[in-house]
């Protein structure tokens, strides 16, 4: 049995991760996520479980850090936001090609440069599309609640483990700040020397045993054939994905005539939409993607013929509404709504755009 | 190149250096000091305001920019040194000023800001540092002393700090000042020599963070024992420093030691006299990294060696290779490189 507490989502995700057994943090002080190192660093990880928490002097160090720390097989973790995360790009692009496992949460803020410390979800694209250089993808998970901050941590490891690739945490400054209940699991102990032999002695630098050869990291193939079969071997992994790990909750979509889509902060507002549609007996559903790459895409199209129209709902300009839209391959209208820059949409908004856009519309 | 640095014809005073901006710093942040000093300074040193660029980073110290009435950038963490590269370079006429912290400049930007001291380009960076992270509410920083309680060092930090002035010497630096937030009359002073120095000078300012790092440097700016903490070099001047003015700096074989006057036979004529000019910079190496308690710590400008400014050579580059080229009309140009006749 877990125990349950109160916490910031930052807080969850860095409590997650001792317990679930985490062996490094590597990460750079950025509103609004520093929670997450602080936290660390007040835990003593290193006496609870023995994990190394380490402030690199930049999100470049840091995300290198998390590269060389991933080539040893173990288990671990860095935290930014909007900003920090763009300098990550290069050094994700890196640990994709060389296919190593990492989770990597963005606590996203509002942009672009500098922009705002406010929550925001402008960041779809480059996680989504992929922010760095060359044909990969991240694998994206969306938590909507503090429960989900925790729980996505080691859901996290069990997908970058089982494809040896990247996984982000896609969440925004409303959620890492905001306080709510969370069942946190009972901890596990970090993998023992024998276990990262067993489960990933084929890549990482555990010793060489003499039946094979040495283990190199890199994402460098100069020979284009080479370079073609080992980006065959990354699409097939991308495939995998695609058929395996789509994650997604509907709510009220089995009479719905009218659809929203939204993730993160703005299912759960618009959650709340959905109550106050039903209210004035608006046949309204609700399907929240919970991994962003890979898209429910099929769930999406299968809802199409009951629908006249469906509202994506983002803190962005319109950013997911092109993976909507592709699901529902011009079906069923698709219109956007947000407020962005680091405003919060309130329920009603949403509710008005739903009436006027969509309905009216 | 235009000259229009007109200076007798520009009457300033500092408030025609003020923006109309709200100062957003804590009440009692050293930074106040520092922008009172930057306002009087730019104001003095007669240049048009719109001659003036103003660029910094991201931190406490980077709103600087906001509260210039001059050219004004607030850039990308840690890289003001290089987006100010680009301007000066790009604008040799403007007077580019860095603001930046111990944060912005030494850990992120520290690769940037080793490279813009090593190229020598005429630029003025001021670097405060109160040896923490203010705007992200307390982490530690590179400059943050071992053992140092912060937000994410509960227990104490385990890391050796930098130390600006050793980092600059290494660099190549050719100027190198400190300063104290709390003294306006050497900052303004240490400001002017910056200003005036031609290549890349780096004025450190100790700054105090009232919220997260308060009395980072009570030790040495107490009113009752700063006298004997703290030592105002002067180029040309015996390192004298004290209450009564009764100590000095003396080169005791490779390592500096403080004496006192009248005591075994020492006197004035024993005490070292500071050579700012020296293009040797082991002297100023140790005169950078003396601490307190075993001594005092140097403030004043302790390095300015004149030297060829990167914005310089570059311009005689460009002006040489023009000179010597073969290609002066388009038809030049035309037929340069490799030509063929179909």
């Amino acid at each position: 049995m877990g125990e349950l507490k109160l916490m910031k989502g930052n807080e969850a995700i860095a409590e997650a991760a001792i317990r679930a057994g985490v062996d490094a943090y590597f990460g750079y002080p950025i509103t609004p996520q520093s929670e997450v190192i602080e936290y660390l660093t007040y835990e003593k990880p290193e006496e609870r479980t023995g994990m190394v928490v380490l402030q690199a002097e930049s999100e470049l160090a840091a995300i290198n850090m998390v590269y060389g720390a991933a080539s040893t097989g173990k288990k671990v973790l860095t935290s930014s936001s909007s900003p920090g995360i763009s300098l990550y790009q290069e050094g994700i692009s890196y640990i994709a090609g060389a296919e190593l496992p990492c989770v990597i949460a963005n606590v996203v803020r509002g942009g672009p440069g500098l922009g705002t410390i406010q929550p925001s979800q402008a960041d779809y694209f480059q996680s989504v599309k992929g922010g760095g250089h060359g044909d990969y993808r991240l694998l994206t998970l969306a938590p909507s609640s503090v429960q989900e901050m925790a729980d996505f941590v080691e859901l996290g490891f069990e997908i970058a483990f089982k494809y040896r690739n990247p996984v982000m945490i896609l969440t925004d400054g409303m959620i890492g700040q905001m306080m709510e209940k969370v069942e946190l699991k009972d901890p596990v102990p970090r993998w023992t020397d024998e276990q990262i032999q067993e489960i990933s002695g084929s890549w990482a630098t555990v010793g060489k045993p003499a039946n094979r050869e040495r283990n190199i990291v890199t994402s460098l193939y100069l020979d284009s054939a080479i370079m073609e079969q080992h980006n065959h071997h990354l699409q097939a992994k991308y495939r995998q994905m695609e058929a395996e790990e789509v994650r997604y909750e509907t709510f009220d979509t089995e009479d719905a005539e009218y659809l929203m889509v939204a993730y993160g902060s703005s299912a759960r507002i618009a959650q709340k939409s959905l109550t106050l549609a039903r209210a004035k007996g608006i046949k309204v559903g609700l399907l929240r993607p919970i991994t962003l790459y890979p898209f429910p895409a099929k769930p999406l199209l299968d809802l199409v013929p009951q629908l006249k129209g469906i509202l994506s709902v983002e803190m962005s300009a319109g950013q997911m509404i092109e993976d909507v839209r592709l699901s529902v391959e011009c079906k069923v209208p698709v219109v956007h709504f947000g407020r962005f820059g680091g405003i919060i949409h309130s329920p009603e908004e949403v509710l008005e755009a739903l009436e006027q856009k969509i309905i009216g519309g | 190149m235009r000259n229009n640095n007109m200076a007798e014809d520009c009457i300033y005073t500092a408030k025609d250096f003020k923006s109309d901006q709200e100062v957003r710093w804590c009440a009692g942040c050293g930074d106040h000091a520092v922008l009172n000093a930057v306002h009087k300074v730019m104001a003095e040193q007669g240049f048009p305001k719109e001659n003036y660029a103003l660029v910094s980073g991201i931190g406490c110290s980077s709103r600087f920019p906001y509260y210039m009435n001059t050219y004004a950038f607030h850039g990308i963490h840690g890289r003001a040194a290089a987006i100010a590269s680009g301007l000066k370079v790009a604008n040799p006429d403007l007077h580019v000023w860095v603001v930046t912290g111990d944060g912005d400049s030494l850990a992120i930007g520290g690769n940037h800001f080793i490279h813009v001291v090593r190229r020598n380009i005429d630029l003025n960076v001021i670097l405060l540092n109160n040896q923490i992270y203010g705007l992200t509410k307390g982490q530690y920083s590179p400059t943050s002393l071992e053992g140092q309680i912060t937000k994410t060092s509960p227990y104490g930090t385990i890391e050796s700090p930098f130390h600006p002035g050793e980092l600059v010497i290494g660099a190549q630096g050719k100027f190198f000042a400190r300063s104290l937030d709390n003294n306006v009359k050497l900052t303004i002073e240490i400001l002017h020599e910056a200003a005036n120095h031609k290549g890349t000078s780096i004025v450190e300012v100790l700054q105090n963070c009232v919220i997260y790092n308060d009395k980072a440097y009570a030790a040495i700016t107490d009113k009752e024992t700063r006298a004997d903490r703290q030592l105002f070099l002067k180029h040309g001047k015996p390192m004298i420093f004290g209450k009564d003015n009764d100590k000095g700096i003396v080169l005791d074989g490779l390592r500096l030691k403080v004496v006192k006057l009248g005591e075994n036979g020492i006197n004035e004529k024993d005490i070292l006299v500071h050579d700012a000019h020296q293009p040797n910079p082991i002297l100023h190496l140790m005169l950078v990294n003396m601490n307190y308690p075993e001594f005092p710590v140097a403030l004043g400008v302790i390095r300015a060696v004149k030297a060829t400014t990167y914005d310089v050579k570059l311009e005689d580059q460009i002006e040489k290779v023009k000179a010597g080229s073969k290609i002066h009309t388009m038809n030049d140009l035309l037929y340069s490189g490799n030509v063929w006749s179909v």
